[in-house]
């Protein structure tokens, strides 16, 4: 179980205020949960995300994983960045092996690997080519398999789907989904959408700017019917979705209209 | 039938394009790219060449100054059989090339694991940027007396002169290298359990290799310079010297006989680098 408790972040703004980023943030991802954290830009969500990833420490509060604290960045949390930080002068089986070799895999065993995670996520045929010769959503793809590669125990995602059309999305939700209920990891998920919120997540945290807090905490089950089904439409357009969808908007625009008014 | 256009109708051909006869494209380059510009500069050559043998030739010019590209090229064959200044011409050639080569090899070897080391650590910045900051901007030449007076005449002060002058932008290039990379891709690495010298060897090193290979380019321009210079003063071998003996005896023929070697040597130098940035960073620019 990953555990964040009363987690707090305050920055130094180059004016030499403060910027109080993440105002006691609470949270548990239980083994095989799928949280994902919503809300407005500037709400915190990527420093949430950094802290638990163990890039970024906390001002206040406390972060761990299985019991154990976070104290840096690990190969036990996998991270899939917004913009692919892939390695350019490595072959996309390369990088995908990048964790096992500095784990010191031996070579056969990370090339068994990398075949399995280059199938997982559908780009067996590319394992030669390098990044710079990928669509956008084939490299995220590459992001995906090589934070698996390690067998992380929580997968962090911070708008890995951001920058992709909607139709590549849609099989990048559905990739993601197919993998999470292969592997049975621990998902923490970051998205500006409200519809990929609710389709993807078993929990959703809806958070607001200013300090950046948790407003509301939503348990939905919509992601099981999706694996069970396998087919995003009936969901999206059944009305529970819907109604859900419109609450959350409505809690994000009173959100936004409080900020206006101060 | 109806007139309305059946909504998703096919529209063109949906066969695959046979693939014999396709034309390959790629994207679109800003600038000059990788166009290919080698037959206008060797057209532009061939201009020169034209304009200097007609100035010569109609004796526009006193022909002491400017002697005749067919002179010049006689005065080849002439050096290379003969000789000159009590040296052959393999002779001049091989100790200029020694310099050169010990001396960027000397200061690769410095330069980059100091300029990294500059990167990545607040005190060897500290240190180090002192005495760099301090000597580099010198023109070589202002202090090839003091190497002369410590070092000798010999091979040692001319050699310590190159390293000095290609150390520092070698050394700076390896900073700048370290500098320019982004944090997202060290902490990517951190993510997946990297240590410090996985870090080192696998992230820092290959991303500062585009700028290290600039630098080293630079280098051996400020390389070539420096030798001929040196060489000028204090030597009696190398193409430098040649020059100089040359010179005395108003011998302008020979005097472009070296400047010829010399841009013959520092094109192959720079040829060089670019084919070890082909092999080495092909890439650099992408992602
Ligand atoms: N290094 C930093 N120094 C100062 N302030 C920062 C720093 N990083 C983030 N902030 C501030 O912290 C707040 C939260 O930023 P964060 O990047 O976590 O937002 P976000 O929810 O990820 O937004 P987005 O959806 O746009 O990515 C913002 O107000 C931002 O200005
Ligand atoms: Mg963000």
């Amino acid at each position: 179980m990953l555990k964040v408790d009363h987690a707090s972040v305050f920055f130094a703004a180059r004016d030499g205020r403060t910027v109080h980023a993440l105002d006691r943030v609470s949270f548990d991802i239980p083994d095989e949960g799928f949280v994902v954290a919503l809300g407005a830009s500037g709400c915190g969500k990527s420093t949430l995300l950094n802290a638990i990833a163990g890039f970024l420490p906390l001002s206040e509060g406390s972060i761990t994983l299985n019991g154990r604290p976070v104290t840096g960045p690990g190969a036990d949390r996998g991270v899939v960045f917004q913009k692919d930080a892939l390695l350019p002068w490595k072959s996309v089986a390369d990088n995908v092996a990048l964790g096992l070799k500095f784990a010191g895999v031996g070579r056969r065993e990370r090339q068994e690997r990398v075949e399995d995670l280059l199938q997982l996520v559908g780009l067996a045929d590319f394992g030669k080519a390098a990044p710079y010769e990928l669509s956008g959503g084939m490299r995220q793809r590459v992001g995906i398999a090589r934070a698996l590669a390690t067998d992380p125990a929580i997968l962090l995602m911070d708008e890995p789907f951001g920058a992709l059309d909607s139709l590549t999305r849609e099989h990048m939700q559905e990739l993601l989904i197919s993998v999470w209920s292969r592997t049975a990891k621990k998902v923490f998920f970051i998205t500006h959408s409200i519809e990929e919120a609710l389709l993807l997540g078993t929990q959703v945290l809806v958070m607001s700017p200013r300090p950046g807090r948790v407003v509301r905490r939503f348990d939905v089950d919509f992601v099981r019917r999706f694996v069970e089904g396998g087919d995003a439409r009936p969901i999206k357009t059944s009305p529970e979705f819907a109604e859900l969808r419109e609450e959350i908007r409505a809690i994000l625009h009173e959100g936004e209209n409080l900020r206006s008014a101060a | 039938m109806s007139e309305i256009i059946h909504a998703g109708e096919l529209v063109g051909d949906n066969r695959a394009a046979p693939v014999a006869k396709v034309r390959l494209v790629k994207m679109a380059d800003f600038g000059v790219g990788d166009k290919p510009t080698l037959a206008i500069s060797l057209v532009t050559a061939v201009v020169i060449l034209a304009a200097w043998w007609l100035v010569s030739r109609l004796g526009v010019v006193p022909h002491l100054f400017l002697p005749r590209p067919d002179e010049v090229l006689r005065q080849v064959g002439n050096i290379y059989r003969d000789g000159y200044a009590g040296a052959s011409l393999a002779d001049h050639v091989s100790a200029s090339l020694f310099r050169i080569v010990v001396a960027a090899l000397i200061a690769i070897a410095a330069g980059i694991p100091l300029g990294l080391l500059m990167g990545l650590n607040r005190w060897a910045k500290g240190v180090l940027d002192t005495p760099i900051e301090f000597y580099w901007p010198l023109p070589p030449l202002s202090y090839l007396p003091l190497m002369i007076i410590w070092l000798g005449i010999g091979e040692t002060s001319k050699i310590t002169l190159l390293v000095l002058a290609m150390f520092a932008p070698i050394c700076l290039s390896a900073q700048a290298g370290v500098r320019s990379l982004p944090l997202e891709r060290v902490n990517a690495a951190r993510a997946l359990g990297a240590s410090r010298l996985q870090l080192f060897f696998h992230i820092v090193m290959p991303s500062a290799l585009p700028e290290i290979l600039t630098g080293i380019r630079i280098a051996l321009g400020v390389g070539w310079g420096t030798l001929v210079a040196a060489e000028l003063i204090a030597s009696t071998r190398g193409i430098g010297y040649m020059i100089m003996s040359a010179s005395q005896f108003l011998a302008t023929d020979v005097v472009f006989v070296g400047i010829g070697i010399i841009a013959i040597c520092a094109f192959a130098f720079g040829a060089l680098v670019r084919a070890a940035e082909a092999l080495l960073v092909p890439w650099k620019g992408k992602l």
